[in-house]
């Protein structure tokens, strides 16, 4: 009888001092990311990629991550795969990454489509996803910790300054009715619904047309006639890159004025609009402003201008990845895999889940605050309305002019 | 006679129950589930693709139209009905073989303008479950989470099922009077149809059979992969993979389309896993250089040379 | 809106008329079909970028050198696939595999060349402002395609109603065979209808820029799938029927977009089955059903 207690005393002892001792700390802490070298994605997927491994090379050369877990600086690896816009490809890619190369963190590619076969195959295998830049509704839950979206806001609140300001100057100035143009899928339809929503609920600005369009289009003459003819003093145009382009350039050609035009990408990828678009087509027209393009105060991190700087020493001019938004997204989910590192108690994922999420509300950086929800959707980073105006000759400068708080300029309004 | 017809049925059911069941134990030896899974999907939709092919002359390139019909009569039962899975896959077979019925009509006409045709209609059913208009009903281009059927051995396993029959299907197509008087009819559709083969007939059973197959196919894709965009269910890609994967083998045969899948898909994940920056050029060299130099497919090289191939 | 919408259907429909000839003219003459006409057609539209950004040309200047480079380069691929290709079983099938992977060939090297990214030309080149026909406003960059596209349908019949060989390419598109056995350089007349018609997606290419905003190494699908809509709808294998398909294809887009927007991507491929069903000979005629 004695002995068997012993015994378990025994083994109590030993299991007690298995489960406090330290595994040896790893050699490297293994990232996997996917991206799109080529495909529909592969435009908004490569700046992201470029801005993540910008951010790994530096981590590295400074000796490596802070691993809290290990007490120490470990290298990381990164493992990257290329799933060519392909969501079968990414699918096994994603299950590549988790059962096979056994990453201690998984990044999802960029997108709401590339990002959303990541969902369930992370959820499944108990595998947080660092979700970049997927924003879709049906990713985040209650009962799936195993994701957050790190370096935008989801398209349900991401619009919000946008009617705020035409109800609240907008309405001011003389702003009574607007033209919604949207491509429908996820990410401008969710917006545009999201707008049209908020301008009923405000009631002060009138939709006086409201058209979605397939994504492929690639004219807008004809769209852009027939807003004229309901004569909206503002029109907002909601599309990928190639939809802002095509749209702004036909509404240059068209000759039609609006008193307020806005675009999502023309401030978001600025350099790249500008090259395709022309200065003259821009001035004026209003957009988000990224923080590639505004001066938040990091608290973590570089401040955009060293970034910007760092990007173009890495990749530049004439290599083929763009400055913009979706750059410093990369790097942002970067940082935000170094903090949670620096405070993860191990690198079990439910460990890091909660270093990720006890960085809410607290992370700044020059993507501005990082908040989660409880379901791990993004609601901080949301980013103030811009509006291009000339400076000088053929130049455009992306002022923010709402909300006031955050404003560097002061809108101007078409007559 | 009968010995050698007997023969050839035990040999090609044997050669698809190895498949089935090397599928059904790579499970629990590789890891990575999804890779053995897609593989399942393109060995069912090569094989789904060789009944309409194979045996009728006629090539579907959108064929994903089924998938994507099969994927989405799923979802809208699991997300309306709360039905559980397995009534989900039944819908998924009915949402395929009604588009299948519907499309009836492209079998009049012929080769590329088939092809093409089939192409055009896949497109639009992928037009129609976008448009946000429709949201209410497929969620438009917002697309579906299913997550309370999900369910990763169950699907995989019925996955492996769907394979299954559809090998057994191509066998006895191989072996049977009526796979016969199909080949008859792609070969010289007059002569057989002055045999007193009903060519209308042959052709409709063989068209809605594939159907049913890819919109099974689709279905339980929907099912194991479970979010996913109308993008993901009317990818392209899916259509040519399965086309390049049957040519590349060689269709009509049971082994064609298996080795097009195992070799073709299996070069994929490796090149994809260990040189992905020339993917894309490498997988469209390889099918360039397919086509010219083994435009019947890898048995040609049998044969052509007068021996059988399963 | 309606009378706009028409008007303005007709003039972008010209441009999809320039962007399937030359798909057409492959398809009539070889029975083939050139999956990767819509990449050619975006190789000319990164020549005529490349040679504005490296060069200053104009791209009027540019289409014309692209004319030349393209049918140089045509006719080698010509001989390097096409014989070969039609020499196998189901040549017509096989055609759609195997142009698929010179298209994955063409966007890979373009990719890795340059990146994925959108390139355009400033539309200063072409005149910015509306040019107001009957009371429509429209790009000028859209009367210069169409015009562009006008001339090149003119080039086209002259070249097969009015010249030596290409009285011989009207015989290749009657009867391969016969063809061959009257002693007809078949393979002679397909290559340089081959050229011609990756010269037309290199002409293409270079407005695109202007039409279609900018240029991406993966347009090439899409575009791809409109020019089958327009080439189908005008008679598959009757180059100018295309003129017709492009037409009709750009006036209902326009109709749809004003109309029934969201739903405009729907048109072209409901329209494609529908002709094929309900006339598939084409507008203009020629048998292709089968039993």
């Amino acid at each position: 009888m004695r002995s068997k207690a012993l015994l378990l005393g025994l083994l109590c002892a030993v299991a007690a001092q298995t489960a406090r001792a330290q595994p040896p700390a790893p050699a490297e802490i293994k990232i996997g990311a996917l991206y799109a070298s080529s495909g529909p994605y592969a435009s908004i997927s490569m700046p992201v990629s470029a801005g993540f491994r910008l951010w790994v090379d530096q981590t590295n050369a400074n000796g490596g991550a802070e691993v809290k877990a290990f007490g120490k600086k470990i290298p990381l690896k990164l493992i990257a795969y290329d799933d060519q816009s392909s969501t079968a490809t990414a699918a096994t890619l994603y299950n590549q990454l988790i059962t096979r190369d056994h990453v201690d963190l998984l990044i999802a590619d960029s997108g709401s489509v590339l990002t959303s076969v990541g969902v369930p195959i992370a959820k499944e295998h108990k595998q947080f996803l660092f979700d970049v830049s997927g924003t879709g509704a049906a990713f985040f839950t209650d009962d799936n910790p195993y994701v957050a979206l790190m370096a935008d806001p989801v398209s349900t609140i991401w619009p919000h300054y946008i009617s705020d300001f035409l109800a609240d100057d907008g309405a001011k100035a003389g702003i009574k009715t607007v033209a919604i143009l949207f491509s429908t899928n996820d990410f401008t339809g969710t917006q545009a619904a999201a707008l049209k929503g908020f301008f009923e609920k405000d009631g002060k600005v009138k939709v006086v047309y409201y058209q979605g369009v397939p994504t492929t289009t690639s004219n807008y003459t004809v769209l852009i006639n027939n807003i004229a003819a309901v004569n909206p003093d503002a029109v907002l145009e909601l599309g990928y890159v190639g939809n802002d382009i095509a749209f702004l350039r036909n509404l240059q050609d068209s000759g039609n004025q609006f008193r307020f035009v806005f675009s999502i990408y023309a401030g978001v990828e600025k350099e790249e609009i500008e090259k395709n678009v022309g200065a003259s087509a821009l001035t004026h027209i209003y957009t988000y402003v990224p923080p590639s393009n505004y001066e938040y105060v990091p608290e973590v991190g570089m401040t955009q201008k060293e970034f910007h700087a760092a990007w173009d020493k890495k990749y530049p001019p004439g290599s083929n990845v763009t400055f913009g938004a979706n750059a410093v997204y990369g790097y942002m989910t970067g940082l935000v895999v170094e903090r949670a590192l620096a405070t993860a108690k191990s690198l079990d994922q439910m460990d890091i889940h909660d270093a990720v999420f006890a960085l809410s509300g607290k992370l700044k950086t020059l993507d501005g605050t990082f908040i989660l929800r409880k379901d791990g959707a993004q609601i901080g980073e949301v980013t103030p309305l811009g509006q291009l105006q000339p400076e000088g000759k053929d130049a455009l400068t992306l002022v923010a002019v709402y909300p006031p708080d955050m404003a560097n300029g002061k809108a101007v309004i078409g007559k | 006679m009968r010995n050698t017809r007997i023969r050839r049925i035990v040999l090609d059911t044997g050669i698809a129950a190895a498949v089935v069941i090397a599928m059904g134990v790579a499970r629990g030896v590789y890891s990575n589930e999804l890779m053995l899974f897609n593989f399942i999907i393109f060995l069912a939709l090569a094989q789904g693709l060789n009944i309409i092919y194979g045996f009728t002359g006629y090539l579907p390139f959108g064929y994903v139209g089924f998938y994507g019909a099969g994927a989405y009569g799923f979802a809208l039962v699991v997300m309306h009905l709360h039905a559980p899975a397995l009534i989900g896959m039944a819908a998924a077979g009915v949402a395929a073989l009604v588009l299948a019925v519907i499309l009836l009509p492209l079998l009049r006409l012929s080769g590329a303008y088939f092809a093409i045709a089939s192409m055009a209609a896949a497109q639009a059913v992928y037009e129609i479950v976008a448009n946000p208009d429709l949201e209410d009903i497929t969620k438009g281009p917002y697309g579906v989470s299913l997550a309370d059927v999900f369910a990763p051995a169950f699907s995989y396993y019925t996955a492996l099922a769907i394979l299954a029959a559809t090998l057994l299907l191509v066998v006895w197509l191989r072996n049977s009077r009526f796979g016969m008087s199909l080949q008859a009819i792609r070969d010289d559709s007059i002569s057989a149809a002055m045999a007193g083969v009903s060519v209308v007939r042959g052709r409709t059973i063989a068209w809605l059979l594939s159907a049913l197959i890819a919109g099974l196919v689709g279905g339980v894709f929907a099912w194991h992969i479970s979010v996913f965009y109308p993008d993901t269910a009317f990818d392209l890609s899916v259509s040519i993979f399965a086309t390049v994967f049957l040519l590349f083998g060689g269709a009509t045969t049971l082994c064609g389309p298996l080795l097009g899948v195992f070799i073709l898909y299996g070069i994929y994940n490796v090149i994809g896993i260990a040189v992905p920056q020339y993917f894309q050029f490498t997988y469209g060299a390889l099918i360039v250089l397919l086509v010219l130099f083994l435009p019947n497919g890898l048995v040609s090289l049998l044969t052509s040379r007068g021996i059988r191939v399963p | 809106m309606l009378i706009g919408a028409i008007i303005a259907g007709i003039v972008f429909g010209l441009y999809y008329t320039l962007v399937g000839l030359g798909l057409n003219l492959v398809f009539g003459v070889m029975r083939i079909v050139n999956l990767a006409h819509g990449d050619f057609l975006m190789l000319g539209g990164i020549a005529a970028w490349w040679l504005f950004t490296t060069l200053g040309l104009h791209p009027l200047a540019s289409a014309g050198l692209v004319i030349v480079v393209f049918v140089l380069v045509g006719l080698p691929l010509y001989y390097l696939v096409v014989p070969r290709l039609l020499r196998s079983r189901d040549s017509e099938m096989l055609s759609l595999i195997l142009f698929f992977g010179l298209s994955q060939m063409i966007e890979a090297v373009t990719t890795i060349g340059l990146g994925a990214t959108e390139r355009s030309l400033p539309p200063r080149l072409l005149g910015v402002g509306p040019i107001i026909l009957f009371g429509t406003r429209l790009p000028k960059a859209w009367i210069f395609s169409a015009v562009a596209s006008a001339i090149a349908v003119l080039l086209v019949y002259l070249y097969l109603y009015r010249t030596r060989l290409g009285t011989l390419t009207r015989a290749v598109m009657v009867s391969r065979d016969e063809a061959l056995a009257t002693g007809i350089d078949v393979n002679f007349v397909s290559a340089v209808a081959f050229g011609i018609s990756i010269a037309l997606a290199g002409v293409a290419g270079v407005f695109a820029p202007f039409i279609l905003g900018s240029i991406t190494p993966n347009m090439g699908v899409a575009i791809n799938i409109t020019a089958f809509a327009v080439i189908v709808v005008g008679t598959l294998g009757n180059p100018l029927g295309t003129l017709l398909g492009g037409i009709i294809y750009g006036v209902s887009l326009m109709l749809m977009q004003t109309y029934l927007s969201s739903w405009a991507n729907l048109l072209p491929n409901l329209l494609l089955i529908a002709v094929l069903l309900v006339r598939p000979e084409g507008i203009l005629g020629r048998r292709v059903r089968r039993a």
